[in-house]
């Protein structure tokens, strides 16, 4: 039997006694994120990394970027995939072996978010069309478990690519051969940001922690681009939202949003040519 | 397994190696306790270039069931490598290479493990490698033995573990990268240092009697260096830093 | 190396090589007595001991414990205590004798995640600690606010003849349910009193092992 981690019932009516007073259990507003604290450069053998911190929530997230071959219907293009992996040290209740559903969610969903907003220019990742291009890897790991990795990990990629030194490649005769000693920064438009809010009752509530995580009734997480658009979004959780609460989320995954938008940014600002 | 030729000069007429260490020196080494907030005991090392997590669990109940013994507590270990702490990306899917590190580091611990008082339990260690140098094994296994105490898994001693090798034709202390591509030999070692036991213990390369004899003694001279360290984070993780002064509040 | 009479060690560490009586959280290893966890090691007449900083609960019987409820069978509940063992609470104790696993439902009694103060009534190496909540103050809590401390600190928590827990629950107008796993409910009539009540627990776990922890716990329960 998988063990599920069951939250004990003093916390959980404390936190749903609490928000029917539109007040949260560990004393954030409704609308408020856990404090972000973002590090770059982690890992100095990776293109790019960085450790955010979201509450207690910790995650590390590295950038490879090395030659590949193209997907056969977009020859023109880089590759761009991010994962995710809940270390088994994270949580008691994480196991080893193959990814289940919800860690398969939450890789999927972080890399939308990312590919959609189209972050990375991928069509200058190109080395010749059709045969050989750059392919560009984010990989998470969830180091410590306190709720809403969606958003943790996203941050993690979004730093990480953001502050990437891409190594040069160039085509030599057949093969792609290291330029040595030639890196340039990522071709990055736009700086995408999710937000991800819990539905518990009636209330909505912004970045919910483990507790809430564990005791909400649907969620929905949102990414939006630099202008303020939304490029991507998923439910979850076994309950659904009225229109009104859905267009809230979104206003509230742009306003929230542009605030983590702006801490990312300065971590690029601190290292990137293009400032 | 000859040295390899290369350009770098592995040992200067002064006896200065690669990184500028000496001979008897090992790299860099610090290690924390009580990093994680959800795993039972924690501690994270960086050692040369080397930057691994250990996480513990347990003792708990063994699932699936029909792994538990009805006579003694089980040690479950694994040693894993993100995909990004290696030069070219690496598989995240568990390699032959972890897996046998896996157990050559689970027998290295157990030795020093009183599982028995804990019948029908698992204890489960968790090692993963952010970012991979020479010596991770070593590294992996002092971090561990950390983890272990820090949970307050009951042990008779803890277990440390440094390499040593043959390097231009000497024998060196806490072989690093460059230095296992370019050597001749490269031997990590786990030592339980108040039993004075040799845990772990593997050999690539050729050696003569005389050399293996000082190779495996050099080892456990790094051993000892690397107990020091464990110690400190022990004690900065439940003494405040203070030393081995008792604190007289009989309660 | 029969030196004071506290002292700080970590696994491995020998205490003394003299003629005592290796007891908790020790081994004997030859003519030495070293110890097996990171704590307090204590001298006491003839016998030797260490007062772990770290590890997980065993049960012993007789103990009293706070439990969260993870499962049931048709017959009893599994209760997470704290420990390497899960807590076994049989049907029969809260139904009584005339317990009928087809036609009582029990989790109109105890449901997954109910919490429970409970005894160990019996335990042993060869299965899981049997749980009771026959007596007074025992069964489900359905009110207060869940904390923690390291099991091997609860002592320092009570005190010297309940000392300083009634400190703690005089200052914050508070009830505390300790368990001896750990695990403690605390009420209380206002939610300062919580929040300090919390505190000194808090203060407990991280400095159990200082000299004049309960002092120092009385002076901030006196300040606020």
């Amino acid at each position: 039997m998988v063990h599920k981690t069951i939250i004990d019932e003093l916390t959980r009516s404390k936190i749903t006694k609490m928000l029917g007073d539109g007040r949260r259990a560990d004393g954030r507003g409704m609308e408020e994120q856990r404090p972000v604290r973002i590090e770059t450069g982690a890992i100095p053998k990776a293109s790019g990394s960085a450790r955010v911190f979201l509450g207690n929530t910790e995650v590390v997230a590295g950038v490879k970027i090395q030659p590949d071959r193209p997907f056969p219907d977009v020859g023109d293009r880089g590759i761009f995939i991010c994962t995710a992996e809940i270390l088994p040290l994270a949580h008691p209740d994480i196991e080893t072996g193959p990814p289940n559903p919800a860690v398969i969610e939450l890789a999927r969903v972080v890399d939308r978010g990312i590919r959609e907003s189209g972050m990375i220019d991928l069509s200058q990742l190109v080395l010749e069309k059709n045969k050989s291009v750059m392919g560009v890897f984010a990989d998470n790991s969830v180091i410590d478990v306190d709720g809403n990795l969606f958003d943790a990990c996203s941050y993690a990629s979004t730093a990480a690519l953001l502050t990437a030194r891409i190594p040069k490649w160039e085509m030599r005769g057949d093969a792609p051969a290291r330029v040595e000693g030639e890196e340039y920064d990522a071709p990055v438009t736009t700086i995408p940001a999710s937000v991800t809010m819990a539905k518990i009752g009636d209330s909505i509530v912004v970045d919910p922690n483990q507790d809430e995580w564990s005791v909400m009734d649907a969620r929905v997480t949102i990414t939006t681009n630099s202008d303020g658009n939304v490029c991507a979004l998923q439910k979850g959780g076994s309950s659904g939202f009225t229109y009104d609460e859905l267009v809230r989320c979104s206003e509230l995954s742009v306003s929230v949003g542009s605030r983590v938008r702006e801490q990312i940014r300065a971590k690029g600002a601190a290292v990137r040519g293009d400032g | 397994m000859g040295g390899r030729d290369t350009d770098v000069v592995l040992l200067d007429e002064n006896g200065v190696r690669c990184d500028g260490r000496r001979i008897d020196q090992t790299r860099r080494v610090e290690i924390r306790a009580g990093v994680l907030r959800n795993a039972h005991g924690s501690a994270y090392i960086e050692f040369g270039d080397n930057k691994i997590l250990a996480g513990v669990f347990g003792p708990r109940d063994v699932h699936p069931k029909h792994m538990s013994d009805t006579d003694t507590g089980i040690l479950r270990c694994r040693y894993h490598m993100s995909p990004f702490s290696v030069t070219e990306r690496k598989n995240p899917a568990p390699s032959r290479r972890e897996i046998e590190i896996s157990k050559v580091i689970k027998e290295a611990l157990e030795p020093s493990l009183m599982l028995e008082k804990f019948p029908r339990t698992v204890v489960d260690v968790f090692m993963e490698v952010l970012q991979a140098d020479g010596g991770s094994r070593c590294a992996a296994l002092s971090a561990a033995s950390v983890a272990l105490a820090d949970a307050g898994i009951p042990m008779r001693d803890m277990v440390c573990a440094c390499a040593a090798g043959k390097v231009a034709d000497t024998i060196v202390l806490d072989v690093n990268n460059e230095e296992d591509q370019a050597g001749q030999a490269d031997m990590p070692v786990g030592y339980m240092p108040n039993m004075d036991r040799i845990t772990l213990i593997q050999l690539d390369g050729v050696l003569t009697p005389d050399e293996y004899k000082r190779c495996v003694r050099t080892a456990v001279d790094g051993c000892r260096q690397v107990y020091e360290v464990q110690k400190k984070a022990l004690a900065d993780r439940f003494f405040g830093g203070g030393g081995k002064e008792g604190s007289g509040d009989g309660a | 190396m029969a030196g004071a009479r506290h002292q700080n060690v970590m696994p491995g560490d020998v205490i003394t090589t003299g003629p005592y009586r290796p007891e908790e959280h020790t081994v004997l290893d030859g003519k030495r007595i070293l110890a097996t966890a990171v704590g307090v090691s204590e001298i006491r007449d003839d016998s030797v001991r260490v007062v772990p900083l770290a590890g997980m609960y065993y049960p012993r019987v007789k103990d009293f414990v706070i439990g969260k409820v993870v499962s049931h069978t048709s017959l009893s509940w599994e209760l997470e205590i704290n420990s390497c063992y899960v807590g076994f609470l049989p049907a029969s104790d809260v139904f009584g004798r005339d317990f009928s696993a087809h036609a009582d439902d029990l989790t109109s009694h105890l449901a997954k995640g109910d919490m429970v103060a409970a005894r160990v009534a019996n335990f042993d190496r060869t299965r899981d600690p049997l749980l009771t909540v026959q007596d007074r103050d025992l069964g489900k809590i359905d009110i207060g606010e869940l904390a923690s401390l390291a099991p091997g600190k609860v002592p320092h928590l009570i005190g010297k003849n309940g000392s300083t827990i009634r400190a703690i629950e005089e200052s914050c107008r508070a009830t505390l349910a300790v368990g001896d796993n750990g695990w403690v409910v605390i009420t209380a009539d206002d939610p300062d009193g919580l929040l300090k009540a919390e505190r000194a627990v808090r203060m407990i776990d991280e400095g159990a092992h200082e000299a004049g922890i309960s002092e120092r716990v009385r002076s901030m329960l006196e300040t606020g």
